[in-house]
């Protein structure tokens, strides 16, 4: 994408002027992650985007399966912008770091598909919302906004998928709530390994609010990631859970946030991934606690498994905590597969192989845990044991 | 095909360059209990990986067949797939795997296809109940979060469902209570009284000959700085029990 492009033409989603000032962002920010090092081989400042092939502000509608509920709306996000305006002019951008965030200003500049769910006051959705986003030859700018009432409950699972290879997604999914509302989100992308996805997450859960992200990074050769919580009203419960497997030459980075900018909430990040081949991976887990967020509570773990030589995985919790009167726990690990797991399993007659897939599988078992649906899980649990090969 | 049996031959042995093992000779006959008993330090759980093939212990000479079949020169698996069972002193936990999935994992790799589903599933809950175990057990990631009592009887679970030719128990008594060391007698009787267990011989490895209250043993072998120094018939254990091994240690060296 050469740096002379110029912002698609306004529509209900976004004004001109809004895509032209966030495409500005896009070039003017530092992407704020770390540089080429030995191992990891892409500078994120200096993306050859040229060949990217820009569709119009008008691409491809996702997939979108809702069960039936009182007063759900769960529509393509142009749909919501003419029919809902009132509803989605309030809510759309209110979570998502555009302002500061190199690619989510980029996603917000050129977004072209999206869905929007709104689920009114005390409303409980049962089943999932199921919102499949499918690229295609040209580049796809997804936006999934969700809105919930108060004390209204969703699950909404995004898969994105692609039907060509070197696919380019950039994207935004956000989630705002009014009070105790309950809202998870889990996202599984499996696009093909020489495809690029950069996609931000945020999400403004109101007072007592619960808000669950889930994200699975199985695809792309090049997969960028943010995940945002902003904790700026007492009783929120935020979790963010994340997996990641890169193999071959594949890279992901992945950074979490959770603000707590208000006290008396908690939050509990859990991250699991792995690496084999020349599989390459930075995770940056935030966790900052403003003077005043007294009674906040926090933890983080994240652990990584190495299964090849050449396989590198760098993690770094990163904990700012400004009040005293707060409860905040970090652990981080990174190495290879346990030698006394496996000789435990091989003494039982299980071939040394098959030990170390089962023992790799159930590393990442309580990650998977955290993502809604048997079917999901039951296709994490898959692709994770093809890659592991 | 040669003598059945575990046996053991002059088995040397070393880990991290320091010899433990210097010269084992011991025999565990099909359908015998035989107890090995011994001080700390003795070198008992060398001999119990030795056996088992754990890569940290080094084999410098000696061998073991059983019934027959070289175990030296076949990885931990194939030892366990050619009839070898170790109940493990500290076992590993492994979070993530579940309890049935491992169990059905490991009676699989040792007796392929051998029980239906259905008939795999019944004799779980027999031996759950041999053991006083709750079926929620089953639920659980292996020994993760598991009491010292716990795991003990999940080796004895495991021993029961893959229904080894040999079983090495590794002080399988140190820490347990009265209760839990009544459920694992319980478990090896039964086994010993199964169509599958009935030929199973037990190599029991203990410190204290309290376990041999609930398992009769047949033989009872001593192990001292890595061999063996004495062997009796149930009394030896008794003796041990009044006199304590300082009593042996003089009388063997006073024979050399």
């Amino acid at each position: 994408m050469p740096s002379t492009v110029l912002a698609p033409p306004g529509d209900a989603v976004v004004s001109q002027e809004r895509r032209a000032e966030a495409l500005d962002r896009f070039f003017a920010l530092p992407s704020r992650r770390e540089k080429p090092g030995r191992f990891w081989k892409i500078d994120l400042e200096r993306l050859d985007l040229d060949d990217i092939a820009l569709g119009g502000p008008d691409g491809p509608a996702p997939r979108i399966e809702a069960p039936a509920a009182r007063g759900l709306i769960a529509c393509p996000l142009r749909e919501a912008a003419q029919l809902h305006s009132d509803l989605f002019q309030s809510n759309f951008g209110a979570a998502v770091r555009a302002q500061t965030q190199k690619f989510a200003a980029l996603a917000m500049a050129l977004v072209n598909s999206g869905a929007f769910i709104y689920v009114p006051a005390d409303v409980a959705v049962d089943d999932p919302i199921v919102v499949t986003y499918t690229a295609g030859q040209s580049a796809l700018f997804p936006y999934t906004l969700v809105v919930l009432g108060r004390g209204a409950r969703a699950t909404i699972v995004e898969r994105i998928e692609s039907t060509a290879r070197r696919a380019f997604v950039c994207g935004i999914a956000e989630i705002v709530t009014a009070q105790s509302a309950h809202a998870v989100y889990a996202s599984a992308q499996t696009l093909p390994e020489d495809s690029r996805i950069f996609f931000s997450r945020a999400a403004k859960p109101g007072r007592d609010a619960t808000v669950q992200w889930a994200a699975a990074e199985l695809g792309s050769a090049l997969s960028v990631s943010a995940i945002d919580i902003a904790i700026d009203a007492p009783g929120i419960e935020a979790q963010i859970a994340g997996l990641f497997f890169p193999r071959g030459d594949q890279h992901v980075d992945m950074i979490s946030t959770v603000e707590h900018n208000v006290g008396d909430a908690n939050s509990e990040t859990l991250i699991k991934s792995a690496a084999i081949g020349s599989g390459q991976a930075r995770y940056l887990g935030n966790i900052s606690i403003a003077a005043h967020a007294q009674g906040s509570t926090a933890s983080l773990r994240d652990d990584a498994l190495l299964l090849s030589k050449t396989s590198h995985i760098d993690s770094v919790p990163a904990l700012e905590i400004a009040a005293n009167d707060v409860k905040a726990f970090h652990g981080a690990t990174v190495g290879a597969l346990d030698e006394d797991q496996i000789f435990y399993m091989t003494s039982r007659g299980i071939d040394r192989t098959s030990a170390e897939k089962m023992i790799a599988l159930g590393f990442f078992e309580p990650v998977i845990a955290r993502f809604p649906t048997e079917t999901l899980r039951e296709q994490l649990r898959a692709a994770l044991e093809s890659k592991i090969g | 095909m040669s003598e059945k049996g575990l046996r053991i031959h002059d088995l040397r042995a070393s880990v991290a360059g320091n010899p433990i093992l210097n010269g084992i000779d011991l025999a565990v006959e099909p359908g015998k209990v035989h107890a090995l008993m011994g001080p700390n330090g003795s070198g008992k759980s060398t001999l119990a990986f030795s056996l088992t093939g754990h890569p940290n212990y080094k084999i410098t000479s000696g061998t073991v067949t059983l019934d027959g079949m070289n175990l030296l020169d076949m990885p931990a698996d194939k030892r366990a797939k050619a009839g070898l069972f170790l109940s493990f002193q500290y076992p590993a936990a492994i979070p993530g795997v579940k309890v049935a999935n491992f169990l059905h994992a490991a009676r699989q790799a040792v007796k392929p296809g051998d029980l239906t589903p259905s008939k795999f599933r019944a004799m779980l809950m027999e031996k759950l109940d041999i053991l006083d175990m709750d079926p929620g057990f089953l639920g659980r990631y292996l020994n993760d979060g598991f009491s010292g009592g716990e795991k003990k009887r999940l080796e004895m679970l495991q021993m029961a469902v893959i229904g080894p030719k040999y079983a090495v128990l590794d002080e399988t008594d140190s820490g347990l209570d009265v209760d839990a060391l009544r459920a694992v007698g319980k478990s090896v009787n039964a086994m010993r009284d199964s169509d599958e267990g009935k030929d199973t011989g037990f190599l029991i490895i203990t410190h204290y000959p309290r376990i041999l209250q609930y398992i009769v043993a047949d033989v009872v072998h001593v192990m001292m700085d890595g061999r063996i120094v004495k062997e009796g018939g149930p009394d030896l254990a008794n003796r041990i029990e009044r006199e304590g091994y300082d009593k042996i240690r003089e009388e063997i060296e006073a024979v050399a």
